[in-house]
C-alpha cells in the first residue's frame, strides 16, 4: 500500500523536480521512481545498514535521505545528482513523503481504530464505515479485557501479552495507560466462560511465574461485530471494579459472573444509604467489632450452619450461638433465618461498596 | 538444589481471607514433595509465598537454610510452572527459552548460555528451532519446564502444571517428571488436587484443607496412619467410607450401631483404653472399600463385622469390582472380586474387617483409633 502512495506523490513531484526521484526500501527495492521502468529494480548497494547512516548521503550518483516511523529507517529518497540542490530535494521529499505515510499509518492503522471503538473516541456512524474500510469482519465474535498490573515492574507486560496473542489482524493489544493493557480477541462463536477465563488465566500466570509480574483480568461479555466492542470494553472495567471491591483477590473477574455484586454496584449511593439506615434501626453495624464480623462471614460460608461454623472457627457450638444471639440484640436480625441472613449478606455488601468508593463507569 | 523450610507461616489477605494458616512444613534437599489438597485449600497460595509473589503475614520462610521473607522473587532462584503457562506461538523453543531473559535485558552471550544449559539438562535441544505448534503435548510441557528453569533451578515449584492435560498424557508427564527428578536431583514442589498424582509421584505429600496441613508424610504412612478424617478421605479411590456411630460397651466388648445395624470389636482389641470416654457417645467409623467384603468365607470368619446390606449398583473399573451398597440409611462402598455377579436390589451380607477399622472424633473429626 506505501507503494501506491509514494508512487502517488513521486509522479506529482516528477515535473516540479527536473531529475530523477524515487524510493528504494531497505530490502534494497526501488518501489516508487518518476521513471516507471525502474520500479522493482535491486540497488544492492543501499542496504538495512547504509539506510541507518544520519542526514543525506552519495552512493553511485544518487543523493539518499532515509526516513521511515520504525527504530531504523525502513525507506530512502533518492535524487540523482550529488549536489548540494540534490540534497535539498531529498531532505524534502523525505518530510514531505514521511509525514504522508505516519497519516496514513494512523488513518489506516487496525489497531488505532479498535483503541477509538473501546473508548469511545469514533462517531457511532463511522465505525460502521471505517470497519467496511479496513476490512474488519463483522460477523465474528470477540471479546474485550482488560489486564491491570497491580505491582510494579521493569518488564513491558505489552511486549508479553503481544507475544501471547501475536495474531495481528485478529487480536488488538492496547495500552490504556501507564498499568492498563486491553486485549481485544477474536473468538470462536459459541465459546465456553471457562475457555475465556483459562484465557484469561495464561496471561496472569505468564506474567507472574516468568515476569513475577502480578496482575488482574476483567473480562466483558462476547460481542460480535465492532461497535458494541466499547461495551465490552466497559464491561471488562467494571468487572474490575467490583472485583477490587467485592472479591479482592481473584485475579480474574467475569462481568458474566459478577452475580449480586453487579446489582448493587448498579444502584445509586443515596438509595444504599437508605437501606444500611433501614436495615440497622435498631442498632448500628459500626458496633460489631471485627471478629463479630469474621466470625458473621464464616457462618455465611458454612450455609448457616452452627456446628459446621463453630468447628471452623475452633469454638464450642454454645460460644457461636452465644455471639449470634449478641447479634440479633444489636441489629435485630437472627442469622439463622434464612430472610434476616440475606437481608444482613445483602447490607454487608452495600456497606462494602459505599466504604470502598468505586469508580463508575 | 536446596532445602525448603517453612516455620509457622500464615498469609492473611486484605479482605480478611485466611488462606495459610500456621503452615510448618519441610522439604529436603533433592525431595519430591507433594502438597495435595481440594480446590481452595492454600497450595496456590503457599507456593507464591515461596516464590515470593506474596509476602506472609507471619512465619518465616527458608531456602538453602537463608530467610528468603525480604527477598524478592527473581533473588530466589526457583523455577515455577502455572497450571495455565503457556509458550509463545510464534518463537521457537530458543526464543521462548531466551525471551524472559532478554527482556530482563541479559547479555546476547548470557543468554546463549543459559539457553544451551536448561536445553542440556532437559534434553530437548533437538526442539530448540521448532515452533510450540509443532511440538507434541509432551514436549511442549517439556519446553515450559525448561522456560521455567532458565533462569534458576534451585527448586521447581509446579501448581498444577499438568492440569490441562487428559489423565493418560498427564501420568506420561509425572513418568518423565519422576525421572528428571532421579537425574537432576533437584528439590521439586507439586500441588495437584488429584490424590492418584500425588501418591504416584511424591517421596512425601503435604495434604492441605482451609490453609492447614493436615498431614505430611510418606504416602503409604498418610494411607495407614490418617491424622484426621480429611486425610482418611482423601487418599484412596474410591474413598474411605464414614459412618456415624454410636459406641456401645458391654465389658470390654464394644459395639458399634449405625441404623439397625451394628458391629463388634475382636476380643482383646488393644484401642478399649481410648474408646472408654466415648461410651454412649457418637464417633465415626471409617473403613476403606478394600476392608469390605462379601465373600461368604470372611463373612463367616468375621462375624462380629458382619452386617445386612442391599447392592444398589455393582460396577466394573479394570481388573476390579465396587459393590454400592446401603446399609441402615448408610451408603457403603465395597471392593470385590471381579469375578463377582450381584443384582441391583440383591440383599446381601458383608463383612468389616475390624483389624483395619479407623475411628474419628465427630466433632474434632480426629483419629481416635488407626
Amino acid at each position: 500500500m506505501s507503494n501506491r502512495l509514494f508512487q502517488g506523490v513521486i509522479h506529482q513531484m516528477r515535473d516540479a523536480i527536473d531529475r530523477t526521484i524515487g524510493v528504494i526500501d531497505e530490502t534494497s527495492v526501488i518501489i516508487a521512481c518518476s521513471e516507471l521502468g525502474r520500479i522493482g529494480e535491486v540497488n544492492d548497494s543501499i542496504t538495512a545498514d547504509v539506510l541507518a547512516a544520519p542526514g543525506t548521503f552519495v552512493v553511485n550518483g544518487y543523493t539518499y535521505k532515509s526516513f521511515g516511523s520504525r527504530p531504523r529507517p525502513e525507506y530512502a529518497v533518492f535524487v540523482s545528482g550529488s549536489d548540494p540542490e540534490a540534497s535539498r530535494y531529498a531532505s524534502l521529499l523525505a518530510i514531505s513523503l514521511s509525514s504522508i505515510k505516519q497519516y496514513y499509518d494512523e488513518k489506516y492503522d487496525r489497531s488505532n481504530f479498535i483503541k477509538n471503538v473501546i473508548l469511545d473516541n469514533i462517531l457511532p456512524g463511522d465505525i460502521y464505515l471505517k470497519a467496511r474500510e479496513l476490512r474488519f469482519n463483522s460477523d465474528v465474535s470477540r471479546v474485550c479485557m482488560l489486564i491491570k498490573i497491580t505491582n510494579k515492574s521493569d518488564i513491558s507486560a505489552y511486549d508479553v501479552i503481544q507475544n501471547l496473542f501475536p495474531d495481528k489482524s485478529k487480536d488488538f493489544i492496547i495500552n490504556i495507560n501507564e498499568t492498563d493493557i486491553a486485549l481485544v480477541k477474536e473468538i470462536r462463536a459459541g465459546i465456553e466462560p471457562k475457555d475465556l477465563e483459562k484465557l484469561a488465566g495464561s496471561i496472569v500466570d505468564t506474567l507472574s511465574s516468568e515476569f513475577y509480574t502480578h496482575c488482574v483480568v476483567g473480562i466483558g461479555t462476547i460481542v460480535v461485530g465492532i461497535k458494541d466492542l466499547a461495551r465490552s470494553f466497559k464491561e471488562a472495567q467494571v468487572a474490575l471494579e467490583v472485583g477490587k471491591v467485592f472479591d479482592t483477590e481473584r485475579a480474574i473477574v467475569s462481568y458474566d459472573n459478577l452475580g449480586i455484586a453487579r446489582l448493587i454496584y448498579q444502584l445509586p449511593t443515596t438509595l444504599c444509604e437508605m437501606f444500611l439506615k433501614e436495615v440497622f434501626k435498631r442498632g448500628s453495624i459500626e458496633s460489631l467489632d471485627h471478629e463479630t464480623l469474621f466470625t458473621i462471614q464464616r457462618f455465611f460460608e458454612n450455609n448457616l450452619n452452627v456446628s459446621e461454623t463453630s468447628r471452623k472457627l475452633f469454638v464450642h457450638r454454645n460460644t457461636l450461638v452465644y455471639r449470634l444471639e449478641k447479634i440479633k440484640k444489636i441489629t435485630g436480625l437472627d442469622l439463622r433465618e434464612f430472610e434476616d441472613a440475606i437481608v444482613f449478606k445483602v447490607a454487608l455488601m452495600v456497606k462494602k461498596y459505599l466504604s470502598s468508593n468505586p469508580v463508575k463507569f | 538444589m536446596a532445602n525448603i523450610s517453612l516455620r509457622h507461616v500464615c498469609k492473611t489477605f486484605h479482605n480478611g481471607v485466611v488462606a495459610v494458616r500456621d503452615c510448618t512444613l519441610e522439604a529436603a534437599e533433592g525431595e519430591f514433595l507433594v502438597v495435595a489438597g481440594p480446590e481452595g485449600s492454600g497450595k496456590s497460595t503457599l507456593f507464591q509465598l515461596i516464590a515470593g509473589l506474596e509476602t506472609p503475614t507471619e512465619g518465616d520462610i527458608y531456602i538453602g537454610g537463608v530467610v528468603v521473607n525480604q527477598l524478592f522473587p527473581q533473588q530466589r532462584d526457583i523455577a515455577m510452572v502455572l497450571p495455565n503457562h503457556v509458550l509463545y506461538p510464534e518463537l521457537t523453543v530458543k526464543e521462548n527459552l531466551a525471551f524472559r531473559l532478554k527482556m530482563h535485558r541479559m547479555p546476547e552471550a548470557e543468554v546463549e548460555r543459559h539457553v544451551q544449559e536448561v536445553a542440556g539438562l532437559l534434553q530437548i535441544d533437538p526442539l530448540l528451532d521448532r515452533k510450540p505448534g509443532a511440538l507434541t503435548s509432551m514436549q511442549q510441557q517439556m519446553v515450559m519446564l525448561a522456560r521455567a528453569m532458565v533462569q534458576g533451578h534451585k527448586v521447581l515449584l509446579l501448581d498444577e502444571p499438568f492440569v490441562h492435560l487428559d489423565e493418560k498424557l498427564r501420568a506420561q508427564m509425572g513418568k518423565e517428571l519422576r525421572e528428571l527428578h532421579k537425574r537432576l536431583g533437584i528439590t521439586i514442589l507439586y500441588a495437584t488436587k488429584d490424590q492418584a498424582e500425588a501418591v504416584a509421584l511424591g517421596d512425601r505429600i503435604a495434604v492441605m484443607k482451609e490453609g492447614f496441613i493436615q498431614q505430611a508424610g510418606a504416602p503409604e504412612e498418610l494411607y495407614a496412619s490418617p491424622a484426621n478424617q480429611f486425610v482418611a478421605g482423601f487418599l484412596g479411590n474410591p474413598p474411605m467410607n464414614f459412618l456415624n456411630v454410636k459406641v456401645g460397651a458391654d465389658g470390654s466388648d464394644y459395639t458399634f450401631t449405625f441404623g439397625k445395624s451394628a458391629v463388634r470389636m475382636p476380643q482383646g482389641w488393644d484401642g478399649t483404653g481410648v474408646l472408654k470416654s466415648y461410651v454412649g457417645k457418637n464417633v465415626v467409623l471409617g473403613v476403606r472399600p478394600k476392608d469390605v467384603h462379601d465373600d461368604p468365607a470372611f463373612v463367616e470368619k468375621m462375624e462380629k463385622g458382619v452386617v445386612n446390606a442391599e447392592v444398589e449398583v455393582m460396577e466394573s473399573v479394570g481388573g476390579e469390582s465396587y459393590l454400592y451398597l446401603t446399609c441402615s440409611g448408610h451408603s457403603i462402598t465395597a471392593g470385590v472380586d471381579a469375578d463377582a455377579m450381584r443384582q441391583s436390589g440383591e440383599q446381601i451380607q458383608i463383612a468389616f474387617d475390624m483389624e483395619k477399622i479407623k475411628l474419628f472424633d465427630s466433632d474434632t473429626e480426629h483419629t481416635i483409633w488407626r
